[in-house]
């Protein structure tokens, strides 16, 4: 009998020898696995600025000898923890900023306790951030802020930048930002107005509860969690795999409640009347207009994003106002774009190259 | 070296992706429809109601037991907070002195590097 094609008989005793020995090493890192707690995340020294309820702002302290005059105030979505960008040393999006000489604060959420229900949009757009925008010109010593927002924080900033058109807003980078939320198809559907009752939901619930915030996105690919565990399982001999596999795996699953204002209002003006790209949408009575956002400005987004396509964020750069504004696309998901090994090689050196010149 | 086409681990994990995008494609598709929504939202709805109810009544509960309320346990939280608060203000003002008396240092207390980093292009490409 022949062997099929390209099948070489030969290395079949070595396969099955190294399969074996897998298997081995499955059965003892999988129960290192379940035992250990897995590497501490967000470790890069910090101090807190200032908690206020949800809010906190964090200062990393330099790790330069010489800093860039303009400070950095990265905006981090609300629905996530901010240690996405803090992940491990050599992982870190903080840590290669602070080498490359910025200075960095972070505005970082916690959940939102019960009592914080009656938060609204105002409270995050003329309320937090620009609060913390003070409290970094306080503690930096400097007029400039610049303001990176990843996902909803790049929503958030849009706002806030819009609102606040005579500054002090020096320089504006999102990270994967929708502005079209027809696009976001499967959220659009979710949240069909004939069918999702967000006052119903709201008024009962308070805060709108994480694992429902979690059951929305996994259910984009449904398959993917169960998939993602059998390759754990394929891999767990491969202590790499494993590391990478904890690092992100955590970060997913610790998603935020969202303020029950909050979220009514994401609903109703951003998913329901898509009012940021109608340029009808308005903060506490303020109007928000893309266009009157003058200041320079960078839009990443990733090819391969299931959770903010690229065709509810590629109108972005068309609709700010400045004349110094730049969309990069680079290969990735929503995730891996920020983060991870692929970020390091192509997201984290495109940012410093165009934020350094404009950060003296 | 065993050709990939025949290699069983890698024709099973080939496997398994191609199961993963024609799922996950095929979910999504079933999850646009409208009356995916109207089912999704009708079970959200009722369990959104039974958990208001379940609520109310964990508080009563709680209160027959003789056992600290949610009020009572928050308010104890926010008296925390607003002391985290203040110290943090004290530490901000006591920064701020310094910052005011010329001495640039972080809350640490080490001195903060000066402000003069120029973009590698200016610098001839040193960082």
């Amino acid at each position: 009998m022949n062997a099929p094609a390209g099948l070489d008989l030969a290395s079949i005793p070595e396969r099955i020898q190294s399969e074996v020995q897998r298997a081995i090493q499955r059965s003892i890192k999988g129960v290192e696995y379940f035992s250990t707690s897995g590497p501490s995340l967000g470790s890069t020294p910090k101090d807190v600025l200032h908690t206020r309820g949800t809010m906190n702002l964090y200062h990393y302290r330099p790790m330069s000898d010489e800093i860039y005059r303009v400070p950095v105030l990265i905006v981090m979505a609300t629905t996530n923890r901010g240690y996405i960008l803090d992940l491990v040393p050599g992982q870190s999006f903080i840590e290669f900023l602070l080498k490359r000489g910025y200075d960095v604060y972070m505005l970082d959420w916690s959940a939102p306790r019960p009592e914080e229900k009656s938060l609204r949009m105002e409270d995050y757009v003329l309320d937090f951030i620009p609060d913390c925008v003070r409290r970094v010109q306080a503690d930096s010593g400097e007029q400039d802020v610049s303001v990176i927002g990843y996902c909803f924080g790049g929503v958030l900033s849009l706002l806030y930048g819009a609102i606040h058109k005579d500054g002090p807003m020096k320089n504006l980078i999102c990270f994967t930002t929708p502005i079209d939320f027809r696009e976001m198809k499967l959220f659009s559907n979710f949240s069909d107005r004939r069918y999702f009752d967000v006052d119903h939901l709201v008024d009962s619930v308070g805060n709108v509860p994480p694992e429902m915030i979690l059951s929305s996105f996994e259910m984009l690919r449904p398959a993917s969690r169960t998939v993602s565990q059998i390759q754990l399982w394929e891999n767990i001999w491969n202590d790499e795999f494993v590391k990478s596999y904890r690092l992100f795996d955590r970060w997913a699953t610790d998603t935020l409640p969202l303020a029950g204002e909050y979220f009514r209002t994401i609903t109703k003006d951003l998913m329901w009347d898509n009012k940021l790209f109608n340029d009808t949408m308005s903060v506490g009575g303020r109007a928000a207009k893309l266009e009157d956002i003058k200041v320079p400005f960078l839009h990443a987004v990733a090819e391969h994003d299931h959770i903010v396509p690229y065709e509810a964020a590629k109108h972005l750069v068309a609709k700010i106002g400045s004349e110094d504004k730049e969309e990069v696309m680079l290969k990735g998901g929503h995730v891996s774009l920020v983060a991870g090994a692929n970020a390091v090689k192509r997201l984290w050196p495109k940012l410093d190259s165009w934020l350094g010149k404009r950060s003296t | 070296m065993t050709d990939k086409t025949n290699d069983p681990v890698a024709m099973w994990q080939k496997m398994v992706g191609e199961m993963e995008k024609g799922f996950n494609s095929f979910a999504n598709q079933a999850m646009s429809s409208p009356e995916f929504s109207q089912v999704v939202n009708r079970a959200g709805g009722v369990a959104a109601g039974a958990q208001k109810q379940l609520g109310e009544l964990m508080e009563k509960y709680l209160v027959t037991m003789n056992l600290p309320s949610r009020e009572q346990v928050t308010s104890l939280a926010e008296r925390l907070q607003s002391i985290e608060a203040q110290i943090g203000e004290m530490k901000s003002m006591l920064s701020q002195m310094a910052a005011n008396a010329g001495i640039s240092q972080g809350f640490d207390g080490t001195p903060r590097p000066p402000r003069t980093k120029r973009p590698p292009s200016e610098n001839g490409g040193q960082t």
